[in-house]
């Protein structure tokens, strides 16, 4: 009586594009952009090495248009990949108990999301000042 | 139920039968629904009136028993508890649950699941066995809140479904087991974690996840088997790393 014949769909090899996966994708992907502006701060401490005029063009090439629309870009993918890190990051941890009862994750992600902001904070404020 | 209003929902299903069909393919059916109907109720309906072959899995009708899971608009939900009047006003495209081998139409297979939840030791390992007059193994209510939701998982298999890297690698140990795996683990009166180290390690253990997080949003139970998966990467990076320094030796 038995009549097995499993049918095997395939995986769409675009499955990361879908709507589904989007969120994903999108999270991923602001890595790049996260090392592309690692790039930038490398060839800037480069130039500074290479001595004042190489800085100054370096300093130059940041009024650019085309460096101001590329740092947009680049903040934007670092904000996502901040937020998005941190949304992460009570996925990675054991349950954290205090007083007999969980931590709710998004009170953890909120933490540690304020800690970063005010570290940001810190170092903006120490370099203008 | 007779004097409530009664709408018309189409329903595309994919059927496959493994005797006649070399591919699956999506059947139309049109059901009169009242909104209280689930679309478990749904397909019975079809199965009693329209289509006596269609199969699929269900039994307790409440979201405990964990066998009506299957793809519902492309996402992975119980059937049970997914409510026509939440589709309306369709059509509604019903499939298997996938990522899994489809043995006849909403129905999949189950065995490498089973194995797998068969092979993480789903069971409490004690330090020291005790006889049964000795009384009960002590836990606080801190450290039974320590696992408690990973001890929710009904094995619907929703998880698995929504697990892209589970799709490229049906080896991948996956959420759901990785889930039941954390509630021994993380049981204060289990210390059989050493034991279950080797299912965690490598790509079809844990590394496999890229912590794309849907396991844990398709989870009809809130068991947050992203959770249990990410936090034993942490493990199987511990023990890389310090295996050398352990007195004992492991087989």
């Amino acid at each position: 009586m038995s009549e097995r014949k499993p049918y095997i769909r395939r995986q769409d090899r675009l499955w990361w594009a879908s709507r589904r996966y989007r969120a994903y994708t999108l999270r991923e992907l602001s890595g790049v952009g996260v090392a592309v502006y690692g790039g930038v701060i490398l060839a800037g401490l480069y130039s500074v090495r290479r001595g004042p005029d190489a800085y100054a063009a370096f300093v130059e090439w940041l009024s650019t248009p085309f460096a101001m629309a590329l740092h947009l870009v680049l903040l934007a993918a670092m904000l996502l990949h901040g937020i998005t890190w941190f949304q992460t990051l009570p996925k990675t941890m054991p349950r954290l108990i205090v007083g007999g009862e969980a931590v709710p994750q998004k009170t953890i992600t909120n933490a540690a999301l304020g800690m970063a902001m005010l570290c940001t904070l810190a170092v903006v404020i120490g370099a203008l000042s | 139920m007779a004097d409530q209003a009664r709408h018309a929902i189409e329903l595309q299903i994919l059927r496959y039968r493994p005797a006649q069909d070399d591919e699956p393919y999506f059947v139309s059916y049109k059901v009169d629904y009242t909104d209280e109907m689930s679309v478990l109720e749904a397909l019975q309906s079809i199965k009693d009136d329209q289509d006596g072959s269609l199969s699929f899995r269900w039994s307790c009708r409440m979201a405990v028993c964990g066998s009506c899971g299957m793809m519902i608009e492309g996402e992975p939900k119980l059937a049970c508890s997914t409510f026509l009047r939440d589709l309306a006003p369709g059509p509604v495209r019903i499939a298997p649950l996938e990522n899994f081998p489809i043995e006849r139409d909403l129905v999949v297979t189950v065995a490498d699941f089973v194995k797998k939840i068969e092979s993480i030791y789903p069971f409490i390992m004690p330090k020291e066995k005790k006889p049964v007059e000795a009384g009960e193994y002590l836990q606080t209510p801190a450290q039974m809140a320590a696992y408690e939701p990973f001890s929710d998982c009904i094995n619907c298999m929703l998880c698995y479904a929504a697990c892209p890297q589970f799709g490229a690698n049906p080896d991948f140990i996956g959420p759901g087991a990785m889930a039941l795996l954390q509630r021994y683990n993380g049981d204060s009166r289990d210390t059989g974690s050493r034991e279950r180290l080797d299912l965690i390690h490598g790509e079809d253990g844990v590394w496999s996840c890229t912590a794309v997080g849907l396991c844990s949003e398709a989870c009809p139970k809130l068991v947050d088997p992203a959770n249990a998966v990410n936090q034993n990467k942490t493990n199987s990076a511990f023990d890389f790393f310090l295996r050398a320094l352990r007195k004992e030796h492991r087989p």
